[in-house]
């Protein structure tokens, strides 16, 4: 019982990890990146170069990053800027763009499965059970990456521009935001994120080519259902990621995996704001 | 007599019937070409395009859905793929035979309708945006290729099922079969997306809102259209089970259903023939290169994907047509005809309450917006509301035209209560609503505009393409007055601000409404049209008997016009009365020019 909650908190922890970056996109751009999955598979891949280069742990992680923040820099410059106005064909071109990065990585690395060691390796003791110490590990990580996540919306000059825009873009532009700037920031990060959090999964499950692919789908309805605030998401996260585990554990994994698409789309059918206070 | 619009009748006619004899000409062209291809070609190629075939059908599917109503689906292989199992399980299970063929038909169609039918309601429901039907769409096929994983020998799991005996014809007679259908099914989607339904589905795709405030339950329009297309693309996967005899995952799968996607963007979207083109060139081209150079085949699409949309949004159809226009100028259909709808019986009572509001609140958490509005308005009656920014004006007219807005209190409109109600059924009870900026139709014809605003009274046709079209005085008497009439052919979004303001107000009376709502139809008009628009107006409500309330900033014009005024005041009634007693009241005087104490006090 023990291990299973746990499992619930550390599976919610990678998924708030994954749809963060996912969710200030949607927030800023109101469009959902579909090249999300290929950006934590970039991160993966750049944890593999990294860790086989020799270098430590704590520099791989940043290297995910930066790798995942010049993706998405691109890309906001090159493609999704110019279909502002046509959002559907926005997440479309990102779409393809995901296809292409995920045939560039099966070119130059091979779609043979690789495995990444985990920084932190064997077992804690926590109430009376041993249990990856990695996993524990991922706990923390999520809490960094949302307090960092409010310090920087709260707290930097930055950070008041995105919440205007996220308000109201037309305004904030009269006020003399320059909101293409925060939309290519908030790309930026947003894919550093996702790229983080394929850095983040790497111990956990093998690196191939599609391993973005599953995550993809659950994070879209995490974000769709959280309304668009960071604490909504983590409620999200936690309820739903652990109803996952739950199913996944005691009914079975195949279905776990569908868990949280499927009452996801039943929670916004019946309460359209999701999670989000009305 | 607004009969007599352009071109004669028997011009008109003439010209249908040359089309017409056309379109039947080149129909027989294409299925003689279909029928002879065989011979011309090799067996390799047979093969590959007769799978094409049953794609394209699928690809037709996402075209309605995507390039017509406007939501991005990548869920229609998961119905391809219903169509596929339900032939391969019911012949491995029960064998090949006549009744099994028809249990197959049965159960690909039936499960395609009901799969599609739970899809429908959890994408389209009054709030849900195209993101989200989207997303929902991608979930579709993932859950069902799930599904056949986890079925055991019943679905074959991974490996999907094979060897089941299944139809033995030769390949040319596939060919015709496959090629047959597919233009039939061509067929049938180009007169139907032609039709004045099919204007219906592409005024979804241009402005749901508006569709919904002129009475038309955009959901379920949304719904009907998935549920058809789904059984479609169910019967083309029934076909290419049929004729490969494997059914596997991967055609059931999301990565299908996105090559369908990109089938249909790089051939045109919104045009059928774009979705052929597309889906027959990719089938065949993956066929040849998929084999020699498989992941640079993929990166190669997925480029091109990007390049289209960015570049040439429209596809290679829309390249084409770009480059024909050059040539000869484009013809947008027979010509329209006015012609007045006889009038409904004289309505019930002629000054009845046509708007009744009873303490109306608006609350967002503990800020109310709204407070204790309370009023009625009879028919005839012209009624102002005035306030300051902020007033909540705006949100008062849309507590008034949806039934979910308000926080507290009691709406009717023409005796009905409007109870919970979404808008669509609230124009039912005889409301009509312009919104401040200019709600039309963009892609759409002046005429079809109109026409679209007439769903709900006049059910279009499936088929055909009428050439008169029906409009009540009113909308007849704005669109002559504004000029419309001499620009019917013309897409709206070709047209002047105040013209845009003119269509979208014959749109809503095209209602035949009791009720109009006028949210500051002047801002941003010309001082002639803004008269024009005063005329219009006071002919409403004196000869039509219309009750209008109208939101306006500008005071003489509201004071010209009006027959009463409201003033709204921090979400209050602050006063209710006759022109000349608002007009000159202090708190009119406060609200506008902010020189309250002295003027009041010196009143007083």
């Amino acid at each position: 019982m023990l291990t299973v909650t746990l499992d619930a908190v550390t599976t919610a922890a990678l998924l708030f990890i994954i749809s963060s970056g996912l969710l200030i996109v949607f927030g800023v751009m109101k469009i959902i990146n579909f090249a999300h999955a290929a950006f934590v598979t970039v991160g993966a891949y750049a944890a593999l170069v990294g860790s086989q280069l020799g270098l430590p742990w704590v520099l791989v992680v940043p290297l995910a990053f930066a790798t995942g923040a010049l993706c998405g820099a691109l890309t906001e410059a090159t493609i999704v800027r110019r279909l502002y106005q046509r959002p559907l064909d926005a997440i479309l071109a990102t779409w393809g763009l995901g296809t292409v990065i995920g045939q560039l990585i099966t070119l130059i690395f091979g779609r043979e499965v690789q495995f990444v060691q985990a920084p932190i390796t064997g077992t804690v003791d926590l109430f009376g059970i041993d249990y990856s110490a990695y996993r524990i590990v991922l706990i923390a990580a999520a809490v960094i990456v949302a307090v960092v996540f409010t310090m920087l919306l709260n707290g930097t000059r930055l950070g008041l521009s995105t919440r205007a825009v996220i308000m109201n873009e037309m305004l904030a532009q009269g006020l003399g935001v320059d909101s293409s700037r925060v939309r290519l920031i908030t790309f930026a990060i947003g894919s550093g994120l996702a790229a983080l959090s394929g850095a983040l999964i790497t111990p956990l499950s093998s690196v191939d080519p599609n391993m973005g692919v599953p995550w993809l789908v659950s994070a879209f309805m995490l974000v769709m259902v959280s309304g668009g605030s960071l604490l909504t998401l983590a409620v999200s996260c936690i309820l739903l990621g652990g109803l996952q585990v739950i199913v996944s554990t005691f009914v079975n994994p195949i279905l776990g995996g569908l868990t949280i698409a499927i009452c996801a789309a039943i929670v916004l059918r019946i309460r359209p704001e999701g999670f989000a206070r009305a | 007599m607004p009969d007599a619009r352009p071109l004669s009748p028997a011009a008109a006619t003439q010209f249908g019937v040359s089309r017409r004899w056309s379109a039947v000409l080149l129909a027989i062209l294409v299925a003689a070409g279909i029928t002879l291809a065989p011979l011309l070609l090799d067996t390799y190629m047979i093969n590959i395009l007769i799978r094409a075939f049953f794609v394209a059908i699928a690809a037709i599917t996402v075209d309605i859905v995507w390039g017509y109503c406007g939501t991005l689906t990548f869920g229609q292989s998961a119905f391809f793929g219903i169509g596929v199992y339900a032939l391969a399980i019911i012949f491995t299970e029960y064998g090949f035979g006549s009744w099994q063929i028809l249990l197959a038909l049965a159960t690909a169609v039936i499960a395609a309708a009901a799969v599609a039918t739970v899809t429908g309601w959890l994408s389209f429901y009054p709030g849900s945006t195209p993101l989200y039907a989207s997303i929902v769409s991608l979930v579709v096929p993932i859950v069902l290729v799930q599904v056949l994983y986890s079925g055991g020998t019943f679905t074959g799991s991974s490996s999907g099922l094979v060897g089941f005996e299944t139809f033995d014809l030769e390949f040319e007679n596939w060919f015709r079969l496959a090629g047959l259908c597919l233009a039939a099914v061509a067929v049938v989607a180009l007169i139907a997306t032609r039709s004045d339904s099919g204007r219906v589905l592409k005024a979804l795709r241009d402005n749901d809102e508006r569709c919904t405030y002129l009475g038309i339950n955009t959901s379920r329009y949304r719904i009907v259209v998935l549920v058809v297309t789904a059984i479609v693309a169910a019967l083309a996967g029934f076909g290419y089970a049929a004729f490969g005899g494997v059914a596997a995952p991967e055609n059931a799968s999301f990565t299908f259903g996105t090559r369908l996607i990109i089938m249909v963007a790089l051939g045109g979207r919104g045009t059928i023939i774009g979705a052929i083109v597309g889906a027959l060139s990719i089938e065949v081209a993956s066929a040849y290169l998929s084999g020699s150079l498989p992941y640079v085949w993929e990166l190669i699409i997925g480029i091109a994907l990007i390049a289209v949309i960015l570049a040439f949004p429209d596809g290679l159809v829309g390249i084409v047509k770009r480059l024909m226009r050059g040539v000869q100028k484009k013809q947008r259909g027979p010509t329209t005809r006015l012609r007045p709808v006889a009038k409904a019986a004289a309505n019930a009572e002629e000054n009845a309450v046509a708007i009744e509001v009873r303490g109306l609140g608006k609350h967002f958490g503990s800020l109310s917006v709204l407070d204790g509005v309370q009023f009625a308005a009879r028919r005839a009656e012209l009624l102002s509301l005035v306030g300051p920014n902020g007033a909540g004006k705006t949100t008062l007219i849309r507590c008034l035209s949806d039934g979910r807005e308000r926080s507290t209190g009691f709406v009717a409109i023409a005796g009905h209560s409007i109870d919970r109600l979404p808008p669509d059924r609230v124009v039912q009870f005889g409301l009509g609503r312009k919104f401040q900026a200019a709600s039309v139709f963009e892609t759409l014809t002046v005429a079809e505009c109109l026409r679209v605003a007439r769903t709900h009274r006049a059910r279009p046709s499936l088929i055909t393409t009428s050439t008169v079209l029906e409009l009540p005085a009113a909308a007849i008497s704005v669109v002559e007055r504004s000029g419309l009439a001499d620009r019917l052919g013309e897409e709206a979004r070709n047209l002047s601000h105040g013209l845009k303001q003119a269509l979208e107000l014959a749109m809503v009376l095209s209602l035949e409404p009791e009720v109009l709502l006028l949210d500051e139809p002047t801002a941003g008009l010309t001082r002639a049209e803004r008269q024009a628009f005063a005329d219009i107006l006071t002919a409403l409500a004196s000869r039509d008997r219309l009750c209008i309330l109208l939101v306006e900033h500008d005071l003489d014009f509201v004071r010209e016009i009006s027959s009463r005024i409201i003033v709204l005041h921090q979400g209050k009634i602050a006063l209710d009365g006759s022109v000349h007693d608002i007009v000159n009241s202090a708190l009119v005087r406060e609200i506008y020019t902010g020189q309250q104490a002295a003027a009041s006090e010196a009143v007083s």
